[in-house]
């Protein structure tokens, strides 16, 4: 019975003049009030529930909410001889379960005459229950429970319509209340858990490393698709000046994502600044992670080492998208990779590749990336390359901008964590190298030089020809320069400007008068003299200076590569 | 006569029908030179024909086409004949640098030089 009848509402206005209406507005008033400013629902529920059962004279009552996805009735607040809080009914069972369902108050004289009665309660406590009047608990149509009162302490020991009334009035107030509790409380728990994402998304974003511009050779950038991120890359300097990266993907997304990762990373940062070879670094990372790695969960990733000396690159790779390398003529090549991802299984090999990327660089990406979508379609490995090539002439961090501002354009959903690592050294110098100014040595310089030409694109016969005046020009540093002394150095560089090769070579000897080392015409056929004559036969362009410091000699010849 | 330990080049000479036939092998530069000279000088010394076999020539410098030069003048001098055959391709390269492709009589091999009259 929730609404009154004009009966009803008549009988309830006779009340008026013994000042029962005035008692039931004042305690109406009274716990509509103590509800809405109620901080503490637990509380306010035990002090309500004492004032109903006292003013309605009643043995016993209690207030039961549905909990467990709405399926059971939980006691939260009780008054009179029996606790019954904690206690759990399924969500129809009992004339509280069954005011609940109808969403109708209940009177019920003798509960022995009521099929829905469960005596249950009764047997465990002792308690007997004669008469109960329930009101339900509801805000608009969305139910939250019952108020039950048990046993009017009147002689005859029955609710009247009167107290049905008030405990239905007393309930809608109660409902709003209770909602409102809830609704707050789920608020400040969404808050909490925002805060903690946040400080989570903080704590992660430290663990990437801090970017180090433009000349730098590594470059990383993770863009998360939700406030933590399952991807990560790291990049660290050892201490002979090589590089350190890797790039990951941790299966799944969100915090268990995010907690594996920090996890993973750690390791790798960690163990990565003593264990210098990728393949048994990743292994130990595996056996790591695979240890107390919750189940089904698992890590992608490439890790690998850069080394800036003679720009070469070496990786493993466990069950990562292949990285990409793009070569000078723009043609991309997968390094591609057979190893499981880490924390699947333990005591895996990761074979590891060597790269010599000379001007060459190499991407490495999540799936994010290629995944992310482009009118309604995957943008794929293919729209990837087709990105990269058509920003390949800029800069290294214009290009990552423009790539990610690509991937991020409005008509591109983002679907999962973006990251993408890219390693280039286009300063450093082909060869840089300091050589014994010594015949013998010369042997070894030819092989630098044609080592360091391999990925230039240039041919083996033009190679072979850099390779001779190379080796003219030192042979001439040491039989005339250092006149066959024997403690004497050779500093050779090889830089690529484009398409041109710059060959420097620098000697500390005394200053050489250069024409005395002009070449000699060759109708006189005798020996001697012919080295001049190659280098300027072979070479575009041949400057002979003093370096800067004033000390020795500098060469500098430059041929465009075929 | 040896050469050193560390030389990228080696030698092998043999006595073919009138003909002392130098094979190095290997790379002629400044470092080896020096005894590739004097390998070629002394067989010119002991007044002989002298053909040098190049086949096996992966390197060769200006230093080294020097030492081609001196027996070539020296032969020349006694009267002597001084060629080359089977000259590796990255060793006829650095001749047609030097212009000394048509200087030196150049065989495809022992047996035709040993063919012509």
């Amino acid at each position: 019975m929730a609404f009154m009848s004009d009966e009803d509402v008549k009988d309830l206005l006779s009340q008026h003049h013994n000042g029962q209406l005035e008692r039931h507005l004042a305690l109406l008033a009274r716990m509509s009030q103590e509800f809405a400013t109620s901080l503490d629902i637990e509380d306010t529920l035990n002090n309500a529930i004492v004032q109903m059962m006292d003013y309605l004279d009643a043995e016993a009552a209690s207030i039961f909410l549905l909990d467990n996805n709405d399926t059971e009735l939980v006691c939260r607040a009780c008054a009179g001889p029996i606790k019954l809080i904690g206690l759990r009914l399924e969500a129809d069972q009992g004339i509280v379960g069954r005011t609940v369902q109808d969403n109708q108050s209940q009177m019920v004289r003798d509960v022995s005459e009521d099929p829905n009665f469960t005596a249950q309660v009764d047997k465990q406590t002792g308690f007997t229950t004669r008469s109960i009047l329930c009101a339900p608990l509801t805000v608009k149509d969305h139910k939250i429970g019952a108020i039950e009162l048990i046993n009017k302490k009147t002689d005859d020991g029955l609710f009247a319509v009167n107290d049905q009334y008030i405990l239905t009035a007393l309930a809608s107030s109660a409902a709003l209340s209770i909602h409102s509790a809830a609704q707050a409380a789920a608020l400040v728990e969404q808050e909490r858990i925002q805060r903690e994402l946040e400080l989570a998304r903080e704590i992660q974003g430290n663990l990437l490393p801090e970017p180090r511009g433009g000349n730098f050779p590594v470059h990383g950038y993770n863009l998360p698709m939700l406030e933590v991120s399952g991807d990560f890359f790291d990049f660290f300097e050892l201490a002979d000046g090589r590089i350190c990266f890797n790039l990951a993907d941790v299966s799944g997304k969100g915090m268990n994502a995010a907690l594996l990762m920090a996890k993973t990373s750690s390791l790798f940062h960690c163990l990565g600044k003593t264990i210098t070879e990728p393949g048994r670094l990743m292994a130990m990372v595996n056996n790591e992670v695979y240890e107390n790695s919750t189940r089904g969960m698992f890590v992608t990733m490439v890790g690998g080492i850069f080394d800036p000396l003679d720009n070469s690159v070496c990786l493993a790779n466990a069950g990562h998208h292949p990285p990409l390398i793009q070569h000078q003529n723009a043609e991309f090549e997968e390094i591609q990779g057979e190893s499981p991802p880490l924390g699947i299984m333990p005591d895996v090999s990761f074979p590891e590749s060597h790269i010599k990327l000379g001007q060459d660089t190499l991407y490495l990406y999540t799936d994010g990336v290629t995944e992310a979508h482009q009118n309604g379609e995957m943008i794929g490995e293919q729209g990837l390359q087709e990105i990269i090539t058509a920003h390949r002439s800029k800069p290294v961090v214009e290009r990552i901008n423009a790539i990610f501002a690509i991937l991020q354009d409005e008509d591109r959903l983002l679907h999962d964590d973006v990251t993408m690592m890219v390693i280039e050294n286009l300063a450093a110098p082909l060869l840089s190298q300091r050589f014994h100014a010594n015949a013998s040595a010369l042997r070894q310089m030819r092989e630098a030089v044609q080592n360091s030409l391999i990925n230039t694109g240039c041919q083996d016969e033009q190679a072979n020809s850099i390779t001779l005046a190379i080796s003219e020009a030192a042979a001439n540093i040491i039989q005339h320069a250092y006149a066959d002394r024997s403690d004497g150095m050779i500093d050779l560089e090889l830089h690529m400007d484009n398409n041109e090769l710059m060959i420097i070579l620098r000697d500390y000897a005394a200053p050489v008068d250069i024409s005395t080392i002009s070449p000699r015409s060759l109708d006189d056929v005798r020996p001697g003299g012919l080295g001049t004559h190659f280098m300027r036969q072979l070479m575009d362009s041949l400057v002979y200076t003093v370096p800067e410091d004033g000390i020795g000699n500098r060469l500098e010849m430059r041929i465009m590569i075929q | 006569m040896t050469t050193p330990p560390d030389s990228a080049v080696k030698f092998e000479i043999k006595d073919e029908q009138g003909f002392l036939v130098i094979h190095f092998v290997g790379e002629i530069d400044l470092h080896g030179s020096p005894h590739a000279r004097e390998v070629i000088l002394d067989c010119i010394n002991q007044d002989r024909n002298t053909l040098i076999n190049l086949s096996d020539i992966t390197y060769i410098d200006s230093s080294g086409i020097a030492s081609l030069v001196e027996g070539y003048q020296l032969a020349k001098n006694k009267q002597l004949e001084f060629g080359l055959i089977d000259v590796s391709k990255p060793a006829l390269s650095v001749l047609k640098l030097a212009h000394l492709d048509k200087v030196f009589p150049i065989h495809n091999s022992l047996s035709e030089r040993l063919q012509s009259p």
